[in-house]
């Protein structure tokens, strides 16, 4: 047999994504031909419900949003051809970074140009050889590449399991004084939160440092939309809090913020910060008008929650295997067979109703499932015709199952 | 010679093996097993627990088979002991 050639790993990709395209409806590759709100697009020429965009507060047709978007256009250009190290810093980045770190109450705060930059830029820049970092194994693929990239030890604990975490803290020694905890606030496919409060006394016991991604909590968690630490009363005790602009706020970036001195010091040493254009004036200006709506709408976080609640309760009546046991933004219906989370996403799609699939490998723990994100944006009706899509396709499939297993 | 570790291994391998392939020490989890990576994490977390050790992922990223694995866990629970 011949040595493999350079190009020769693509082909089990090609023979995927044939496989894909032989069903007639790739979910890879799902077009939305037209937006009309943000939660209802054209796809494949139908109106189709959006619940699967993470769009949490709606804002992106916000026409205050749009209007400083545009604002921004004619007042500083298209882009800023350049690093935020170099002639890419403008007054906008700035009072951002201001706002950030104000809406937190924290002393510093540091934007980059996309969120999977910012995990990216601060934990390669927060770690290094002869460090080691404990990192939630259902943790997203930006946590892991930063950590891959920062050369420090990775240890990996089962998903949420503070008896896990401790025993690696433990087994580390003296090293623990040079750990970083890494743990989502909200983890986005199952929709369970972190038990921050339990990390945070491990930490305290022994002396490590804790970082937490509030990604999908921002602007739904918390008093005041600060995410899952502020919900459970610890802001106080993380010390470094990431996440991104791209779900709640509708734009693109991504954040740090902190109390600690050495994250204006990160800006000199984060390659992912300082290696890359700044965000584009128009995404800046937009970002900055949803969090001023963040702050001043706590509506917003009613009018999801409420669509939430009803969501969750619909589906725990007709008793489907949800990933999670408690109501959030984002839930996910569990299929013990990934044809059938592949039928029932195709038969949504036709239903008018568009979720996300999630097949193994790239579902946390191997199974396959329909995940769904609400929206405040979503109108009492959309969220019954999305009940009443699962009600048709999903819920037969389901009852079947569950008749075949109790029969067996 | 299958060492103890080996062996205490295989047994806790061979759970998560449901298709009747035969499993040896030197058996390749992905290609001799067709394990996903994600049942190679599960098994390896199970192992990290029953023998109080943690393996950090560049380690684990050179272990393709119970034997790699048993090199490690007798080096790390040596270490403890």
């Amino acid at each position: 047999m011949s040595t493999p050639g350079l190009l020769d790993k693509f082909a089990p990709v090609a023979a995927l994504r044939d496989a894909l395209a032989a069903t007639g409806r790739n979910p890879t590759g799902l077009v939305t031909e037209r937006l009309l709100s943000p939660t209802l697009g054209i796809i494949e020429g139908r109106e189709t419900i959006l619940a699967g965009t993470n769009n949490y507060l709606g804002l992106t047709f916000d026409p205050a949003c749009i209007a400083a978007g545009k604002k921004a256009l004619d007042e500083f250009g298209t882009g800023t051809t350049g690093s935020r190290m170099a002639n890419g810093s403008f007054a906008l980045h700035q009072a951002l970074e201001a706002e950030m770190a104000a809406f937190y109450g924290q002393r510093h705060g540091m934007v980059f140009s996309t969120g999977y930059a910012a995990n990216l830029g601060m934990l390669s820049a927060l770690l290094g050889a002869g460090d080691a970092v404990l990192l939630d194994a259902d943790a997203h693929a930006s946590l892991y590449d930063g950590c891959r990239m920062s050369g420090a030890q990775i240890f990996r604990f089962r998903h949420n399991d503070t008896a896990a975490l401790e025993s690696r803290l433990r087994r580390l020694g003296e090293q623990s004084r040079r750990a970083l905890i890494v743990v989502e606030g909200l983890y986005s496919v199952f929709g369970d939160v972190a038990p921050l409060a339990e990390m945070i006394k491990l930490k305290h016991a022994y002396g490590a440092y804790l970082l937490v991604d509030e990604a999908h909590s921002l602007g739904v968690y918390g008093a005041t939309g600060r995410g899952v630490a502020q919900a459970q009363g610890v802001e106080d005790d993380v010390d470094f809090t990431v996440g991104t602009f791209s779900k709640s706020l509708g734009a693109t970036g991504g954040y740090c913020v902190s109390n600690n001195p050495v994250l204006p010091l990160i800006r000199y040493t984060s390659r992912p910060f300082i290696f890359t254009a700044s965000a584009s004036p128009s995404v800046v200006a937009t970002t900055r008008e949803a969090l001023r709506q963040v702050r001043e709408r706590p509506e917003l976080r009613t009018r999801i929650w409420a669509n939430a609640n009803r969501l969750y309760a619909a589906f725990q009546e007709m008793a489907l295997q949800l990933g999670c046991s408690v109501p959030s933004p984002v839930l996910a219906v569990r299929f013990s067979q990934r044809d059938e989370a592949f039928a029932c996403w195709q038969g949504l799609i036709e239903a008018g109703v568009y979720t996300n699939l999630m097949v193994p490998p790239a579902s946390p723990d191997g199974s396959s499932l329909l995940r769904v994100s609400v929206s405040a944006a979503h109108t009492p009706e959309q969220v019954e015709q999305i009940i009443a899509a699962f009600a048709k396709v999903v819920l037969p499939v389901q009852q079947a199952r569950a008749e075949a297993v109790s029969a067996a | 010679m299958v060492t103890s570790i080996q062996q205490t291994l295989l047994t806790m391998l061979g759970k998560h093996i449901t298709d009747g392939r035969t499993l040896g020490v030197d058996t390749d989890f992905v290609s001799g097993l067709g394990l996903e990576s994600i049942q190679v994490m599960e098994f390896v977390m199970e192992v990290e627990e029953r023998f109080d050790i943690a393996i950090d992922l560049d380690t684990l990223s050179n272990v393709r088979s119970v034997a790699g694995l048993a090199a490690i866990v007798a080096k790390l629970a040596g270490d403890q002991a």
